[in-house]
């Protein structure tokens, strides 16, 4: 209720401002011409399949950074060797910047969704996989000696103990890579696409379209926040059993 | 006879390279059946024995002998911890299943069996209940209920009631009597405590530290069934007098 109301309060504020200061319409629309784009871009135009394809590389790499992640994360902590291994490459994708990537995985990946779901598979990798690392290793000795006492295979013990007791660390990780992964399916795309939000983007700034970028940009926010909240209905549904959880 | 430990010692090697003799060699037997309590100040190797009983540590000496087939799976032993380790994730009843589940026990006989151990250790009512809604007490009564519910020849129990308030113990420590009346489980149990040591036991071995070491064996002959009154008796004064002797 109390959104609704300071949401229309914004509203208001908006639609005055660019009255008493006189805004020209072509840099800052007010919030009906806003509405009226966007009904357009819905109906006569392609919204719906550019949100659809930008959703689509979100979902995908995000799922399999978080399923690469966890299990790296798993692989690591019963072998440190091969961490050992691989951690200097895992450091350099880290730490190099993801804008300076993108136009690689363009070059080897064509100009289709591929590059885009390997980018935001990239920046999620890393967050789900140190929460999941620093998880198993803060695990309570007491839970080892359960699970030896009882003879556990290590399937068992990865999909019985490890994968729960790991949840709530887990979920911080899970959290930062779905904000970074919004942000990375987007420059994916501006480096180059035929699909997509970014492609909108890119387009309406070509064309000086400053509604079309106004509406993209509060589409790809929108987008952010659902999926946003699809991760705190998970958690708050797996995790009830968590001291942080709220009754 | 249950187990035969022959001569075992342990030596751990400390990351510095020095070694800590753990346990010196130490000969005992576990009778079929029997409450069994070892006592001994801390780091005389009461936990270490424990886990070689368990088969999670192997000696660096010595042998360990089970009558008949040695434990190869792990319905063979169950062990209940000083802290009461349920996992938080799982309702009471699911963590007491949890053991028949990783055995591979149908989920149908595993609900009976949890639900006829939960009755057992009076918690049937909180079968529903997540660990944190529990108190001191009846998490550890649930981690034993888990130990117990697989029937395994022997139950291992490491100062399973050192953590809890002085009233709850005594009456955990009745519990535990009638528990045992009831499975005929054979116990090894370790507590710091001469009168837990007295009250419970068919035999006490006492152990002596640096090194760790079993120092004396005594048969408490208090009369069975035990209860409060056995608190009363002349010769149960006596057992913690001896105990405390033995300890110093
Ligand atoms: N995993 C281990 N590594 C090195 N030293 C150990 C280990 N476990 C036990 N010890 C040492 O062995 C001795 C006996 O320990 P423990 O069996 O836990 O004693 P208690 O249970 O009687 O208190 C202690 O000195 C302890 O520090
Ligand atoms: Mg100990």
């Amino acid at each position: 209720m109390r959104h609704i109301f300071f949401l229309a309060a914004f509203l208001v504020l908006w639609s005055l401002a660019l009255v008493v200061f006189q805004v020209p319409a072509y840099l800052v629309p007010s919030p009906q011409q806003l509405l009226a784009k966007a009904w357009f871009l819905l109906t006569r135009a392609d919204l719906l399949t550019h949100t659809a394809v930008t959703l689509l590389e979100i979902l995908l790499g995000y799922a399999i950074g978080c399923l690469v992640g966890m299990a790296a994360a798993l692989l690591f902590h019963r072998a440190p060797l091969v961490e050992d291994i691989l951690s200097p490459l895992i450091v350099f994708i880290q730490t190099a910047p993801k804008i300076a990537i993108a136009p690689l995985l363009l070059l080897w990946l064509g100009l289709d969704m591929t590059p885009k779901v390997v980018l935001v598979a990239i920046v999620t990798f890393f967050p789900v996989m140190s929460a999941m690392l620093s998880a198993l290793r803060s695990m309570p000795e007491h839970l080892d000696v359960l699970a030896r006492t009882l003879r556990m295979s290590t399937l068992q013990r990865i999909w019985r103990i490890e994968l729960p007791q790991s949840l709530p660390l887990l979920f911080s990780g899970l959290k930062v890579g779905a904000t970074l992964a919004v942000t990375a399916a987007v420059i994916g795309e501006l480096m180059g696409t035929r699909a997509g939000l970014g492609y909108l983007l890119a387009l309406g700034q070509e064309t000086a379209d400053t509604q079309l970028v106004l509406v993209s940009v509060l589409v790809l926010s929108l987008l952010g926040y659902l999926v946003y909240l699809a991760i705190l209905a998970l958690e708050r549904r797996l995790l009830r059993w968590h001291d942080s959880a709220t009754p | 006879m249950l187990i035969e430990v022959q001569g075992v010692t342990k030596t751990f090697v400390s990351r510095g390279g020095e070694q800590v003799v753990a346990l010196a060699e130490t000969t005992l037997d576990v009778q079929q059946g029997e409450f069994l309590t070892l006592i001994g100040p801390s780091g005389c190797g009461k936990s270490t024995l424990l886990r070689m009983l368990a088969g999670l540590v192997e000696p660096t000496s010595g042998r360990i002998v089970w009558q008949g087939t040695a434990p190869a799976r792990g319905s063979e032993v169950g062990f209940v911890f000083q802290e009461p380790v349920l996992l938080p994730w799982l309702s009471v009843l699911d963590n007491v299943r949890f053991p028949l589940d990783t055995f591979g026990v149908d989920r149908r006989a595993g609900d009976e069996a949890a639900r006829q151990t939960l009755e057992l250790v009076g918690l049937k009512d909180f079968a529903r209940a997540l660990p944190k809604e529990l108190s001191g007490g009846m998490k550890q009564r649930a981690a034993i209920a888990r130990a117990l519910v697989y029937k395994p020849r022997l139950v291992l129990m490491d100062e399973p009631f050192s953590a809890l308030d002085l009233l709850t113990r005594d009456r955990m420590n009745d519990e535990l009597l009638a528990i045992r009346a009831e499975v005929g489980a054979t116990i090894v149990f370790v507590t710091h405590s001469v009168e837990e040591a007295a009250y419970l036991s068919d035999r006490v071995a006492v152990m002596s530290a640096r090194p760790g070491q079993i120092r004396t064996i005594h048969t408490i002959d208090l009369p069975a069934p035990r209860g409060e009154a056995v608190k009363d008796l002349p010769a149960f004064h006596a057992w913690l007098s001896q105990l405390r002797r033995d300890l110093r």
